[in-house]
């Protein structure tokens, strides 16, 4: 069932033999239940692993972790097959000249890999290598490790996932409030504003928070250009054309201002700009908001009627939809702006400054930062480099390709697969290609680790001993691993090892293990490890309190929330989260009439990650690119028809699903952005950026949709 | 007796119950249909979550003239024998709510059974739409909850508020 595609599962250049190893499972305990933390997705529930006989039988729900309350996603139970794959990658691999690859030791490996480095350190310098760490690890801890790693070689340049998601919601928070507001407490709202998310697929224990509120009575707003099951519940659903959520957004903050409906005291005492900003939202009036959006001007003062009447008890949330556009971090800034004067900060259901615990500082934070060595991406995108202290993926291409400032010519990939995820993936390949080392570490074949030219065993989240805070619920969690398979290195022996040979182990990586780097972590808190040992369901690190701007200034350089900064204009870019339409509203392209969205999430799936799941991939055999009825019918296409979809990228061809009318904006198509056998990131460019995080536009690329044949599944 | 009870109005029809369903069936037969189905009315934005009610009655079970149905004395749930089912179809005829339906390979009568005791279903529920319980306990429940909710009470209880 994976030959469904043009890129058929065989193409494995000879792996089959080489990976067939038989697994030598040492189990942490015979028979048992081992109480850990999912990490199928960032959410990581209470999970108990179920041993048997030394093999690991079934996951079920922890019980009492207030993240998933006892219940767990169909995700989660699948670790098992991730851990037991027999596609796992179960020793180093060395490429052959043909492109091949063969088993080699990991002390030869390391060796090699060492060498490599060093080589290129000595004749291109130490900036010529880069570590970009993947979502499939997590953050945190793994992230740290993979941070002070590039800094003990001396290098700038760190790299991770963040660059194509996250980062724009985080740079949009903290330039306005100063902090990374966590998930809201949505189960205390009277109001909930959603816009671009769809959580029962990609936060499942928001559904729970949600059915309380309402329950409660609480009224529901789902703004996003597509109908997910969750607008079904919604008093208010509305469609706006991709990329304008910033004209609705500031349409609604002109609203609010104009009928006084606003929290003045607290915009009086702790802000700055409202002024500014009060001028600026005057243009959106509904109908000018309507001209823009798509969004009918009744649809947006109903909107504006429900926030006047909930405040201050509103929780808004935007996920990866509002991200990747040209204008992404500056709708997150309205976004939050228009939160803000709903009077949201720091309370019980709003935007939550969280408390974090005093750690040891594992990712060297605190330490000097290393803008004197030309960080790559730091010169194009400084409030990145500035706020996220990472490189920026897309200006690595550059690098990788002798365009840069300086030549990149090794890379340590955990994780990640950047062929698949990264815009105008033919171009990450070719780029790739061009490294005189590329060192994957990866628990399968992906389609980036067959560039690469040492691939390294990874460990799965069940071989690990790490901490996890949760910033929600300002808990610590020590998780302990399940299993351990020989050869198969955790991520910490894999930098630390590497560290040694090196030479800088002693001062980044001076730990024995994982427990001891968890001590040291730990050391300059009250809690400890034993404590969390004994409590798998995590331990509170500090009470939930609200409303601490009153006794301590928000982290911003004004030390109030900035609807205007002043931060920005000095590097030269706008002081107010302006809206700037989408490139496509211009004017249509008669070449590309359609407009393509990436990276909606799919049930079971999460980004690249679970689809050689057997039972996964009977439910998802193959990507679909989805499409309007109307668009469908004046293209003679009927659903599983093959079709291209062509973008000024590049074109990819894959089944069509003509959906229901009412599930996609008409003119809208949008294909799942994580299958390893159609990337739609052949079809995203990597050059259309948001200026502020460097984000690539990933949601309104102009397309047109070509019928190749017919149902392809019918002829299987 | 103890059933699968769902809380239509916390549904969100993330399908995580149907898809772990499918799994469960594939880990038995090559038939992979869920006993549980979540159904979205694009049109009406509706959802309709359904699964069998394990009835008193069970007119299913009375229906069968191959007597391939009973109730499990362990957990109550009116189970198929697949052995003895003719694939006649005649307790599709019976089920007043359209919880059984035929396997379509194997040909025989199939519905929910409620994993022998412990549901998976529930289990992958984050919504807390799906409770497993004594039907006339969750009613009790339902009546006395603050309001209204089945939840699970899992507010932290060492966090407290300074609002």
């Amino acid at each position: 069932m994976f030959t469904a595609g043009n890129h058929a599962g065989g193409e494995h250049h000879g792996l089959q033999a080489v990976t067939k190893l038989s697994m030598e499972i040492k189990p942490a305990i015979e028979n048992g239940t081992i109480a850990t933390l999912c990490r199928m997705c960032d959410t990581r529930c209470s999970i108990n692993v179920h041993i048997r006989k030394g093999v690991l039988r079934e996951i079920t729900p922890g019980q009492i972790n207030p993240v998933n309350a006892g219940r767990m996603c169909p995700r989660g139970k699948a670790a098992i097959d991730v851990f037991y794959h027999p596609d796992r990658i179960l020793t180093p691999l060395k490429r052959r000249g043909d492109g091949s690859f063969m088993p080699i030791s990991r002390d030869q490996a390391l060796a090699e890999i060492t060498r490599k480095i060093q080589f290129l350190r000595a004749k291109y310098g130490a900036r010529s290598l880069a570590a970009w760490k993947g979502e499939g690890v997590g953050f945190f801890q793994q992230e740290a490790y993979v941070r002070r790693f590039v800094r003990g070689l001396g290098s700038p340049n760190y790299f991770s996932n963040d660059s194509v998601c996250f980062s724009s919601r985080y740079l949009g928070n903290l330039l306005v409030t100063g902090f990374w507001s966590p998930f809201p407490n949505f189960a205390r709202a009277r109001l909930i504003l959603l816009l671009g998310t769809n959580p029962p697929v990609c936060h499942p224990p928001f559904m729970r928070s949600f059915a309380d509120a309402r329950e409660k009575g609480a009224r529901l707003v789902v703004i996003d250009p597509r109908l997910n099951p969750i607008g079904c519940r919604a008093d208010i659903f509305a469609q706006p054309q991709p990329g304008t959520d910033g004209a609705l957004l500031w349409g609604l903050i002109r609203a609010l201002i104009r009928a006084g409906e606003y929290d003045r005291a607290f915009v009086e005492q702790y802000t700055v700009g409202f002024a500014e900003a009060a001028a600026y939202a005057e243009r959106f009036t509904p109908e000018y908001v309507e001209q823009a959006s798509g969004i009918y001007a009744s649809v947006v003062r109903a909107i504006a009627r429900l926030l006047m009447e909930n405040r201050p008890e509103i929780s808004v949330y935007a996920g990866a939809g509002l991200e990747h556009y040209e204008n992404g971090v500056n709708s997150i800034r309205t976004l939050v702006i228009l939160a803000t004067l709903c009077g949201t900060v720091d309370s019980p259901c709003g935007l939550y400054w969280p408390e974090n615990p005093p750690l040891a500082d594992l990712a060297l934070a605190r330490e000097e930062p290393l803008l004197p060595k030309q960080p790559i991406g730091a010169g194009r995108y400084p409030v990145l480099y500035d706020l996220a202290r990472e490189c920026h993926t897309m200006t690595a291409m550059d690098y990788m390709e002798g365009k840069g400032d300086y030549p990149l010519k090794g890379l340590l990939i955990t994780a990640a697969n950047p062929v698949i995820t990264n815009p105008n993936t033919r171009r990450v390949a070719a780029a790739l290609a061009k490294l005189d080392l590329l060192v994957v570490n990866d628990l399968f074949m992906t389609r980036t680790a067959r560039l690469a030219h040492y691939i390294l065993p990874a460990a799965t989240f069940l071989e690990r001993t790490e901490l996890h805070l949760n910033l929600e619920y300002q808990r610590l969690y020590l998780t302990r691993p399940a299993a351990r398979i020989d050869g198969v290195g955790t991520e910490y022996e894999l930098w630390r090892d590497l560290a040694q040979r090196l030479g800088f182990a002693g001062e980044y990586f001076p730990w024995p293990d994982e427990p001891a780097v968890c001590r040291h972590m730990l050391a300059p808190t009250d809690i400890s490890f034993q404590e969390l040992e004994a409590h798998p369901e995590g331990v509170v690190y500090a009470p939930l309190r609200y409303r601490k701007y009153k006794r301590q200034p928000l982290p911003t350089p004004s030390g109030r929330v900035e609807f205007y900064s002043t931060y920005l204009k000095e590097h030269g870019l706008p002081a107010l989260p302006e809206y700037i339409p989408p490139r496509f509203r211009y004017g249509a392209d008669d070449d590309y009439p359609l407009m393509l969205t990436t990276g909606g999430r799919m049930t079971l799936l999460y980004q690249s990650r679970h689809q050689n799941i057997p039972r996964f991939r009977l439910i998802h055999p193959r990507a679909e690119v989805e499409i309007h009825p109307d668009n469908a019918r004046e293209l003679g296409i009927v659903n599983g028809d093959l079709v291209r979809v062509v973008s000024a990228t590049g074109e990819l061809e894959l089944a069509a699903k003509v959906v229901h009318k009412a599930e996609l904006l008409k003119g809208t198509v949008e294909i799942y952005h994580g299958w390893e056998e159609w990337p739609a990131n052949l079809l995203t460019p990597d050059t259309l950026t948001d200026p502020i995080s460097g984000f690539p536009l990933l949601k309104s690329i102009p397309v047109r949709v070509e019928k190749v044949s017919g149902d392809q599944a019918a002829q299987c | 007796m103890k059933v699968v009870y769902v809380d239509l109005d916390r549904c969100l029809a993330c399908l995580s119950c149907q898809r772990i369903c499918t799994f469960q069936q594939l880990s038995r037969s090559q038939d992979a249909d869920p006993n549980i189905r979540v159904q979205v009315d694009m049109d009406q934005r509706l959802i309709l979550t359904h699964t069998c009610r394990q009835c008193a009655s069970a007119p299913c079970i009375g229906s069968c003239p191959a007597e391939a149905m009973a109730r499990d004395p362990r957990t109550g749930a009116v189970v198929v024998h697949g052995a003895r089912c003719t694939g006649c179809g005649l307790c599709i005829m019976a089920c007043p709510y359209g919880n059984v339906h035929l396997m379509p390979n194997l040909r025989v009568a199939a519905k929910c059974d409620l994993c022998g005791g412990d549901p998976q279903c529930v289990q992958v529920c984050m919504a807390q739409a799906l409770h497993y319980g004594d039907i006339h306990e969750l009613i009790r429940k339902k009546r006395e909850g603050s309001q209204g909710s089945l939840a699970l009470d899992v507010i932290n209880k060492k966090t407290t508020t300074s609002d």
